[in-house]
């Protein structure tokens, strides 16, 4: 069983990242590690957890030390300059309270129960294992930058950068910085309850349309759709310039179905994940182009 | 392996335990501390049997570090006993057939009781997402939805479970 360290400053816990490495595992609120760190000795009873089922970011019982960072003040959400910077340590049922946009709040809620969302962390979400990670599917369509700090001081990369190399943390995440979303933001999740059980995949959307209806730019983040969450870039570069048609809708959701390789596991298979893919970016698309439609219906 | 003393209420009642390394919450309570409502069910976070509430938030005890709870005050079912709501709350369970094989039940109840201190009058979609966190293999949920609803107007009409007795 690992060792259990508590540290109250970021300049502690520096200190016992720099003395344990690789050996260290770090976990926030905890809702995914830990489970992850009593499910060993269940194994022998042929319960295989979500967890188990395939590699993890965090991995408690294989690591010699893990660093609690829930006592490091990370539980702030502060507005600069237009930046909402929310603390690794945030609590999802905070998220869902605060002042951040809906869309945002919206998917904090549709984390867990509200035990889980009481404890479970926006940081953690970063690095949760998929299908889990729905919040984190949201910050990466809202072109959010993680800042780090590490041996090497202070450092931020932006998310789609930090998925697209792997999901390696270069230290530990302290906050998300999120701009302000330009355009229409929308989130959807496919579970199998309406309220809680485990998302099959989400899907965020952010779109800006231009005066003529066209679209100017647009970014279709994944949840539960490979490894991490991820952008569906062929399915962006197939809408930029174009309205948002049924016809167009349909490419760029054949496009972001075609381009993930989803994960099987107890909750859905990699096949009905990648058909939900289609369905739900579809969706979306069609929500905002009717919330665009409506919208102009009602200027004129 | 070092074992590090912390300090919890529990209950109520002030409580040295020796937590090693990754001693759990639901360990402490369930081990430690005879508070056997906190069930062991999945000790995945997936069922919610072992719902507590930590300096009055509801959480799961089976994910929760001990040595993070420094200082916490943690209440379990049995300390909710005593509790006006509670009664009430168990009462309507037990009218709406609310709880077959019980297993669910303990955790439920801490569920519905950090709901109905937060929204005295929840809609059905309301008591949906409350006990969302809580799986009941019995019921179909349908009676725990109107047990929880008719606790919420019992309460608001001023209820208390010797009333209840009495009249009925």
């Amino acid at each position: 069983m690992a060792e259990y360290l508590l540290p109250v400053s970021l300049g502690e816990a520096g200190e016992m990242m720099a003395a344990h490495g690789r050996s260290l595992a770090i976990i926030a609120g905890g809702t995914s590690a830990m489970r992850c760190g009593t499910c060993r000795g269940k194994r022998g009873r042929g319960i295989a957890c979500i967890e188990c089922a395939g590699p993890r970011l965090v991995s408690v019982p294989n690591s010699a030390y893990v660093m609690d960072i829930q006592q490091l003040g990370l539980d702030q959400i502060e507005a600069d300059n237009g930046l909402l910077r929310i603390g690794a340590g945030v609590s999802l049922r905070d998220l869902a309270l605060s002042d951040a946009p809906d869309t945002l709040r919206q998917a904090a809620r549709r984390v867990g129960g509200p035990a889980i969302r009481n404890v479970a962390t926006v940081g953690g979400n970063i690095f949760a294992r998929q299908p889990y990670g729905t919040v984190a599917a949201v910050l990466l369509a809202m072109d959010a930058v993680l800042a780090f700090t590490g041996p090497d001081g202070p450092q931020q990369i932006e998310m789609a950068e930090f998925y697209a190399s792997g999901g390696n943390a270069p230290g530990l995440l302290t906050h998300i910085g999120c701009p302000h979303p330009a355009g229409k933001l929308l989130f959807l999740k496919c579970a199998r309850q309406r309220f809680g059980g485990p998302t099959v995949i989400s899907v965020a959307l952010r779109i800006e349309l231009a005066d003529d209806g066209s679209v100017s730019a647009a970014r279709i983040a994944l949840g539960g759709a490979g490894e991490t969450p991820l952008r569906a870039g062929a399915a962006e570069e197939l809408l930029i310039g174009k309205p948002l048609s049924a016809e167009i809708i349909e490419a760029a959701a054949a496009a972001a179905a075609e381009n993930c390789a989803p994960p099987s596991d107890p909750v859905a298979t990699a096949w009905y994940r990648q058909r939900m893919v289609g369905v739900y970016v579809a969706r979306a698309l069609a929500q905002a182009a009717g919330v665009e439609a409506a919208a102009e219906g009602e200027a004129a | 392996m070092t074992s590090k003393l912390i300090q919890l209420t529990v209950n109520g009642r002030e409580e040295h335990i020796a937590a090693d390394r990754l001693t759990t919450l639901q360990q402490v309570l369930r081990e430690k501390l005879d508070c056997t409502t906190v069930k062991d069910g999945c000790t995945q976070g997936g069922c919610g049997a072992c719902s507590v509430l930590v300096d009055g938030e509801l959480a799961l005890a089976c994910l929760l570090p001990a040595s993070r709870l420094e200082g916490a005050e943690v209440t379990t079912l049995e300390g909710l006993n005593e509790s006006n709501s509670v009664g009430v709350i168990q009462e309507c369970f037990v009218e709406h057939s609310a709880a077959q094989c019980g297993f669910c039940t303990s955790g439920m109840i801490v569920s519905v009781k950090a709901l109905l201190d937060e929204n005295p009058a929840p809609s059905d979609d309301d008591v949906m997402e409350a006990i969302s966190g809580n799986l009941c293999r019995c019921t179909g949920y349908l009676p725990i939805i109107e047990a929880v609803k008719s606790a919420a107007t019992k309460l608001a009409k001023g209820g208390t479970p010797h009333e209840q007795k009495t009249s009925g």
